[in-house]
């Protein structure tokens, strides 16, 4: 338990930097693909922020905890069990949840593209870590 | 009472029952093609949104007075917010979020006054004055500055500039992303009037 804490915690501070590094950056050298978040279905009173602010935290911990329970089906050198895992959860997870988004919601499919790579990238970075530190 | 004091008392009833008469009241009626532009930006783009083809028999009336060049006005515009169009469905619809549209459906724009009466003379030209913006809730006085072009016999066109800010009104500039996308909280707003006279 300790070590998928401990886990959990330093995948979720790197991928806190790395995460909002990249979207600060992104939002700075490529505005037009942000225009579409002036939109009423994205919260835009700030009171969620720290929720939002959260989000690498809570995703690594959920990963560290699957990781320690399915480690041992990840096999070889570590950035190929790193890879193999992000695209497990990409293809478990997040595959439905943007089909289902898509589906429902009105937003354009280059916005669930962003969101599916983003998500596939930080579980890439997460599995890197998790085969580095609990292997 | 001698002749004196009595002509005296009669020259001072006469200079300021002059200097005391009402003002002379002139109306103008709103005319077709009024429109309301409001211009933002946020740190990733710029949006304009308008309200084009206002249109309703409004009057305005023009108090002039003929000492004072201050001219009082009595009128108002009032504008449905959801008439907003942003030429972008998301940002019309995120504007009409911010303005509090649901809550509150009007915006009022209500005239107080002008410096100065608009120089027929002069096909066009530039006076200031007063207005009350009644937006989401909350009234504000602001000076505006007009131009206003005479078109015609009897007929005014009025553009108002001012800019405003969103906290004027007590309302919070939209941030999205965690605050990564922000709206700046100044707007610039442009109303134009076509003005036709009465009387």
């Amino acid at each position: 338990m300790k070590k998928i804490a401990i886990s959990g915690l330093i995948a979720g501070l790197i991928l806190f930097a790395i995460s909002y590094g990249g979207l600060y950056l992104a939002v700075r050298f490529f505005p037009n693909l942000f225009i579409e978040y002036n939109s009423p279905l994205f919260n835009s009173d700030g009171s969620r922020d720290l929720m939002f602010y959260m989000h690498p935290f809570i995703i690594s911990f959920a990963l560290s905890w699957f990781w320690a329970r399915c480690k041992s089906v990840f096999k070889g050198h570590m950035l190929f069990r790193g890879l193999e895992f992000g695209f497990v959860y990409a293809l478990v997870a997040l595959l439905p949840v943007m089909w289902i988004t898509f589906s429902s919601l009105d937003i354009t499919i280059t916005i669930v593209l962003s969101w599916f790579f983003y998500g596939l990238m930080q579980a890439i970075l997460a599995g890197l870590i998790f085969a580095k530190i609990n292997p | 009472m001698s002749a004196r004091s009595t002509l005296l008392l009669l020259c001072f009833v006469a200079y300021f029952g002059y200097s005391f008469q009402p003002p002379k009241p002139t109306k103008w009626v709103i005319s077709k093609s009024c429109s309301l532009k409001v211009a933002g930006s946020t740190n990733i783009n710029k949006f304009n949104c308008a309200i084009a083809n206002y249109y309703k028999p409004d009057t305005l009336t023009f108090y002039k007075n003929t000492h004072n060049e201050n001219v009082k006005i009595t009128g108002k515009m009032e504008l449905d917010v959801n008439n907003f169009d942003c030429h972008n469905p998301v940002m019309t619809a995120d504007l009409r979020k911010t303005l509090k549209a649901k809550a509150y459906p009007k915006l009022t724009i209500n005239f107080i006054n002008l410096d100065k009466y608009p120089d027929f003379k002069e096909k066009n030209g530039e006076v200031k004055g007063k207005v009350n913006i009644e937006l989401a809730g909350v009234t504000k006085t602001f000076d505006v500055n007009y131009k206003f072009i005479v078109n015609g016999t009897n007929t005014l066109i009025l553009v108002g500039t001012r800019r405003v800010n969103f906290s004027d009104f007590k309302i919070i500039p939209p941030r999205k992303l965690g605050g990564m996308i922000e709206t700046n909280d100044e707007l610039d707003i442009e109303f134009n009037l076509n003005l036709k006279m009465m009387n």
